[in-house]
């Protein structure tokens, strides 16, 4: 999928992409321009984001989640590009890998110098299921402006065994604990999905693969 | 009626023995207090009733109404009966008190062939516990233990309790945290689940939650041993005099 999309003054869009092996955006956001996107793989992927807030008042958000095993890849490189200030942008990124799966993050973030006011969120979490499987995250914040409010974070962990062993003493399957436990982890990205059926659909299929 | 049997039983973690040989039987309908100095391996006991896997049992028994507990993992001693109201219970974001209490209960009924319980069912139960504990609505849809203070986890745990009704309840310093009026509400709840089919185990470091759940023993555990065991004037005496005969 490669496409180049112009938000205008005051639209907004929210993309839903699923398992889409090769992803090139390049989105341009006009003035007082909203995009929410997500990006959904459970299969090897290259995501490569490239968005432009080329007037003030701009929303950016995009949500990723990757859930992976057996040697699949993805590789997502967002650029979120604040030219113009008194926007906002917020990333959220959630990967669980397993069994050799690997995963790769490259955020850059640009607030240009006369961009002031500008307001930048980058989360990236994971879940390392077992030894085998990595990540690699590279947040790169190019900020040249001084009056802005830029946050980011990455955090590669493991499934909380206090929380497992406290399910399990309740009577739930370490099986069906681990799953509740990855549910939630990725359902802080899918439930801002506004498209109630779509939603709901994309968080049936993650736990029947789960 | 011997409802747990605990033989000979020691443990270690990471390497370090902890338990050095506790017998302790308990009849159903009882309630046993333990009392001990900090360290005394109290919560390691209840990890091993439980079937923590940081903790290794190198000897002994512990059977629940005749079952072997230590052949079993801690979601089937859960689902035989088996509670723990935790010292320092965990925090599960993103999984709601709804979600977390049907798939227990659930859980439970399915390992004891019975059919899981309707939307309907389920919620009064939730209201009707809710009620007793006099808790407020909200916590409902709010992820377990997630930003609860102190008191209102302990008080969550024993929540869970009722809805799970078990036969061996296992009390880890439920007391701490607790205001004056919670502990009343708490230990009321305790005695209204209290029947001729099950037992408790209650570990705390004070007399006053005694008052309240006025145990039919209270044991001594220093060192990884059970070293005296007397009636509910035992632990009048150590509030007294502490542990110093003991050391
Ligand atoms: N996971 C662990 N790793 C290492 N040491 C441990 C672990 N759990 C318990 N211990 C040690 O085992 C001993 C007994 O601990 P335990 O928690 O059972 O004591 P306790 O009697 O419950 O004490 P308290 O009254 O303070 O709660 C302590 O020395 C403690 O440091
Ligand atoms: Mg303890």
């Amino acid at each position: 999928m490669c496409e180049e999309i112009v938000l205008k003054a005051n639209e907004s869009r929210d993309i839903v992409i699923v398992n889409e092996p090769n992803v090139r955006l390049r989105i341009s956001q006009e003035e007082g321009s909203q995009l929410r996107l997500h990006i959904i793989d459970w299969q090897s992927a290259d995501n490569d984001v490239h968005i432009e807030q080329v007037a003030s008042n701009c929303v950016t958000e995009i949500y990723q989640v990757a859930y992976l095993k057996d040697n699949q890849k993805v590789t997502t490189h967002t650029n979120v590009r604040h030219l113009v200030g008194g926007g906002v942008s917020k990333q959220v990124l959630r990967f669980v890998l397993s069994e050799h799966a690997k995963g790769d993050f490259l955020g850059t973030l640009y607030i240009a110098k006369d961009a002031q006011k500008s307001c930048a969120e980058q989360s990236n979490r994971n879940l390392l299921l077992d030894d085998t499987a990595t990540m690699r995250t590279r947040p790169q914040l190019e900020i040249y402006a001084d009056d802005v409010q830029a946050t980011h974070g990455a955090t590669t962990g493991q499934l909380d065994e206090n929380a497992l062993f406290y399910m399990q003493q309740r009577g739930i399957s370490r099986q069906a604990a681990e799953r509740m436990l990855i549910v939630a982890f990725l359902s802080e990205a899918i439930e801002t999905i506004r498209n109630e059926e779509q939603k709901e659909k994309l968080l049936n299929t993650i736990d029947s693969i789960l | 009626m011997k409802l747990l049997e605990i033989k000979n039983l020691h443990a270690s973690v990471a390497g370090k023995q902890i338990l050095k040989g506790i017998n302790l039987t308990i009849n159903a309908g009882e309630v046993h207090a333990i009392m001990g100095p900090n360290g005394a391996g109290k919560s390691t006991l209840s990890a091993v009733i439980t079937g923590h896997p940081m903790y290794e049992v190198s000897e002994g028994e512990i059977l629940l109404n005749g079952k072997d507990l230590l052949s079993m993992n801690p979601e089937e001693r859960a689902r035989e009966g088996v509670f723990l109201s935790f010292q320092y219970p965990a925090e599960i974001p993103g999984v709601s008190m709804v979600n977390f209490m049907r798939t227990a209960l659930n859980e439970k009924r399915k390992y004891h062939n019975l059919p899981q319980l309707s939307a309907t069912e389920f919620l009064r139960l939730m209201r009707e516990k809710k009620a007793m504990l006099a808790m407020g609505d909200k916590f409902a849809n709010r992820a377990v233990n997630e930003g609860f203070s102190g008191g209102e986890k302990k008080k969550n745990e024993i929540f869970q309790m009722a809805m799970l009704q078990p036969v061996l309840q296992i009390l880890d310093e439920t007391d701490s945290g607790l205001d004056i009026d919670a502990l009343r509400i708490v230990a009321d709840g305790v005695n209204k689940l209290k029947s001729q089919d099950n037992a408790s185990i209650v570990i705390t470091h004070y007399q006053r939650l005694l008052d309240y759940i006025v145990p039919d023993f209270v044991h001594v555990l220093a060192d990884g041993k059970i070293v005296e065991t007397g009636t509910k004037d035992l632990a009048l005496y150590l509030e007294e005099k502490g542990y110093v005969a003991y050391n």
